[in-house]
C-alpha cells in the first residue's frame, strides 16, 4: 500500500515537473528583457505594442461572429437530427469530425480558389474576406460545438419535450428558442469557449487570408522577431487558455450543482 | 354526430400495421380508455388524434372539425406523457404557463389560470420550484395541469402512471377522474393495465394486434367479453374442454357430468369452436353442494392466500382451473390433495 502511495506521488511529481518546467523557465526567460534584472519589461512592451491590442480584438470579434454563427448552423441541425433523421447522425457526426482529419492549408487554399474568382469574389474586399475567415473558422471548429450540442441534446428527452411544446400550441421558432436552446446552455458555452480558443490561437487560415491583421499570424511573428516578448505572449496565451478552461468548468460546476439538488 | 371521431384509421409504418380500422365514436366529456397489450397500436392510435402521426388512411374529426391533417400545434389538444416532459428550465408556473403564454394571453390572465390550476393538483407551494425538484407524482400532476390549462378539447394520456410506484398509481388516477368530472373534459386515457382502465374509464376500447377486439363499459367489457382475447386479457378467465355442447338447450358435458350454461347470447354472437370450451371467471365458483347449480368433482393443487381472497388451483377432469374465494375469518382453507365438490351457477358460464 505504502509503495504504491509513493509511487503514485512520485509519477504525479514527475507529470508536473514535465509540464511545469517548460512554463517556469519560459517565465523566468520572458522576465529577462532588462540585462541582468528580472522585470516585467517585455509585458510592458507587449500591452503597450498597438498591434498586440488590434489583433487581439480583432480576432476576438472573429471568434464572436464565429460562435454566433457555429450556434444558428450547428444547434437547429443536432436537434432536427436527433428529432428526425437519427439515421443519419453517424454520418453527421463523421462530417463534422473532417476539419480534424483535413489539413488547415487544404482548406485554405480550396477557400480561395473558390471563393475569390468568379462568381463570388469574396476576398476582393475586407468584408468579404472577413466573412470567408468567419465561415472558414466556424468550419474548422464543427468537431467543438458539434459534439457539445449533440452530449447537450442526448441530456434532455428532446421527442417529448418538442412534442409536449407543439401540443401546447407552440410553432417552431418557439420550440427552439424557449425549450431547446435554454436547456442546451451548457453544452453550447463550453462549445463556444473551445471556439473561442482556437480562433484566436488560429495561425495557417489567418495568415493566408487577413495576415497580419489576427492574432495567430502576431503571435508567429512576434516569436521570429523578439525573443523576450515571444515568451511573454506564450505566458499571456497561456493564461487566457487557462482562463477559458476555468470559465467552462465554471459554467459545468453549475450544471452539475443543481442537478446534485435535483437526487435530494 | 359524436364529438370526437375517428372513422376508418390505419396506420402502416413501411409495411407494419400499427393500427388497422380503427373506428371510435367519443361523446362530449366521456371518459375513453385503450387497453391491451404491448405493440396493439394504443400509442399509434392516441398520437394520430394529437397529430404527431399521420393516419395512412380514415380520418379525425373533432367538434365537427376534420382536423386529420391538421398541425399539432393547431389542434388545441392536451397531451400528457408517461416521461412527464416538463420543461427542465422553466419553473412549476411557468411550465403550466406555457401554452397560455404562447397564445399571447394577457399576463394577469396566464397567472389567475395557473394559480387557478395549481389548486386543482394541490401543488400551490411548489409553483416556484423547477421540475427536478419535485418527485415523480408531483411532476405528473404539474403535466396534467400544464395540458389542461389552455382548455383543451380533449385530453390524452399516454401511460401517465406507468413510472409512478404502485401506492402514487393508485393515488393519482383517482386525482386525474376527479379532475376530469370536475373540468368535463374529453378524455382519451392509453394503458395496458386493466385495473386502471376498468377502474377509471365511461368506455374501455380493448385492442390487439393493432385492431379493436371490444368497446364496452368496464362491466360490458369483464362480463360480457365477446372475444376470447378480451375474455383472458381482461381479468382471469378458465377454459374448461367440454362435449356433447347443446346451444338451443344450453347444456354440454363437463368432465361426463352435465353442465348447464348461459346460452342467451351464445346463437348470434358467437360461434362454436370444433374444440368447445366452457369459460367461467375464478371469482364464480363456491365450494360444496348446492341445488340448482353445476356441481362438479375436482382435487386441490394448489392453495395461495392473499388476505382479501384465497386462489386455489383445482383439477377438474384434465383441466387446471383457478377458483377465488372471499376470505372469511371462520373458514377452513383446503389443502393441497384434498376433494373438493365445486359449484357453480349456469349464468356465470358460457361456450367459447
Ligand atoms: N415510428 C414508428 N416506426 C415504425 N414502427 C412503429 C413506429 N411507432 C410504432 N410502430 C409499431 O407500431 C406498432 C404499435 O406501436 P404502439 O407504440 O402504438 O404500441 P402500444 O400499444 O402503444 O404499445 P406499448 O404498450 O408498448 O406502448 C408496434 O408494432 C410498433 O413497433
Ligand atoms: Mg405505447
Amino acid at each position: 500500500m505504502r509503495r504504491n502511495t509513493f509511487w503514485s506521488w512520485f509519477w504525479i511529481f514527475l507529470g508536473t515537473l514535465y509540464f511545469l518546467l517548460p512554463l517556469i523557465s519560459t517565465f523566468l526567460f520572458s522576465l529577462r528583457a532588462k540585462k541582468d534584472v528580472l522585470s516585467f519589461l517585455s509585458y510592458e512592451r507587449i500591452f503597450t505594442d498597438v498591434n498586440f491590442t488590434r489583433t487581439l480584438g480583432f480576432s476576438l470579434v472573429v471568434a464572436v461572429f464565429t460562435i454566433l454563427v457555429s450556434i444558428l448552423l450547428v444547434v437547429p441541425t443536432a436537434y432536427w437530427i436527433r428529432l428526425r433523421l437519427p439515421q443519419l447522425r453517424a454520418m453527421i457526426e463523421f462530417m463534422t469530425m473532417l476539419p480534424f482529419v483535413i489539413p488547415a492549408i487544404v482548406l485554405v487554399f480550396g477557400l480561395i480558389r473558390v471563393f475569390s474568382g468568379a462568381p463570388f469574389f469574396l476576398t476582393n474586399t475586407y468584408a468579404g474576406t472577413n466573412a470567408l475567415l468567419v465561415a472558414a473558422y466556424a468550419v474548422l471548429t464543427l468537431p467543438y460545438m458539434f459534439r457539445s450540442v449533440d452530449a447537450g441534446l442526448g441530456a434532455i428527452d428532446v421527442r417529448s419535450l418538442t412534442e409536449a411544446a407543439q401540443s401546447l400550441g407552440a410553432n417552431w421558432a418557439t420550440i427552439l428558442f424557449r425549450v431547446i436552446f435554454p436547456n442546451l446552455r451548457v453544452a453550447i458555452l463550453s462549445g463556444a469557449f473551445l471556439t473561442l480558443a482556437t480562433v484566436i490561437g488560429e495561425f495557417t487560415i489567418a495568415s493566408f487570408l487577413v495576415g497580419i491583421k489576427a492574432f495567430g499570424p502576431y503571435l508567429s511573428l512576434t516569436g521570429q522577431n523578439k525573443t523576450y516578448e515571444a515568451s511573454s505572449l506564450t505566458i499571456i496565451s497561456f493564461l487566457l487558455t487557462w482562463a477559458f478552461m476555468g470559465l467552462i468548468q465554471l459554467f459545468n460546476r453549475g450544471k452539475s450543482d443543481s442537478a446534485l439538488a435535483g437526487a435530494h | 354526430m359524436s364529438f370526437l371521431s375517428i372513422s376508418n384509421v390505419s396506420k402502416i409504418f413501411g409495411g407494419v400495421v400499427a393500427v388497422e380500422d380503427f373506428n371510435l365514436e367519443i361523446e362530449k366529456g366521456e371518459f375513453v380508455s385503450f387497453l391491451g397489450p404491448s405493440g396493439c397500436g394504443k400509442t399509434t392510435t392516441l398520437r394520430m388524434v394529437a397529430g404527431f402521426e399521420l393516419p395512412t388512411s380514415g380520418e379525425v374529426v373533432l367538434d365537427g372539425e376534420n382536423i386529420t391533417y391538421k398541425s399539432p400545434n393547431q389542434r388545441n389538444v392536451g397531451m400528457v406523457f408517461q416521461s412527464y416532459a416538463l420543461f427542465p428550465n422553466m419553473t412549476v408556473a411557468q411550465n403550466i404557463g406555457f401554452g397560455l403564454q404562447v397564445r399571447k394571453t394577457p399576463a394577469e390572465e396566464i397567472r389567475k389560470t395557473v394559480d387557478e390550476m395549481l389548486g386543482l393538483i394541490h401543488l400551490e407551494k411548489h409553483a416556484e420550484k423547477y421540475p427536478f425538484q419535485l418527485s415523480g407524482g408531483q411532476q405528473q400532476r404539474v403535466a396534467l395541469a400544464r395540458a389542461l390549462a389552455i382548455n383543451p378539447r380533449v385530453l390524452l394520456l399516454d401511460e401517465p402512471l406507468s413510472a409512478l410506484d404502485a401506492k402514487i398509481r393508485v393515488e393519482l388516477r383517482q386525482e386525474i377522474r376527479r379532475i376530469q368530472q370536475t373540468m368535463g373534459i374529453t378524455t382519451i386515457y392509453v394503458t395496458h393495465d386493466q385495473e386502471e382502465a376498468l377502474s377509471l374509464s365511461d368506455r374501455i376500447v380493448v385492442m390487439s394486434q393493432g385492431h379493436m377486439e371490444q368497446v364496452g363499459t368496464p362491466s360490458e367489457i369483464y362480463n360480457h367479453p365477446t372475444t376470447e382475447f378480451v375474455a383472458s386479457f381482461v381479468g382471469q378467465l378458465n377454459l374448461l374442454p367440454v362435449t356433447e355442447v347443446n346451444v338451443q338447450n344450453g347444456t354440454c358435458k363437463l368432465n361426463g357430468q352435465l353442465v348447464r350454461f348461459d346460452h342467451s347470447e351464445q346463437s348470434e354472437q358467437r360461434q362454436i369452436s370444433a374444440k368447445p370450451r366452457l369459460a367461467i371467471r375464478p371469482e364464480e365458483f363456491q365450494f360444496g353442494q348446492a341445488e340448482a347449480r353445476n356441481v362438479v368433482l375436482g382435487r386441490v393443487e394448489v392453495v395461495m392466500f392473499l388476505g382479501a381472497v384465497v386462489r386455489l388451483r383445482v383439477r377438474i377432469g384434465e383441466a387446471l382451473v383457478s377458483v377465488d374465494l372471499f376470505n372469511e375469518r371462520t373458514m377452513i382453507l383446503p389443502r393441497v390433495g384434498d376433494d373438493v365438490t365445486v359449484n357453480f351457477p349456469a349464468h356465470a358460464c358460457w361456450i367459447m
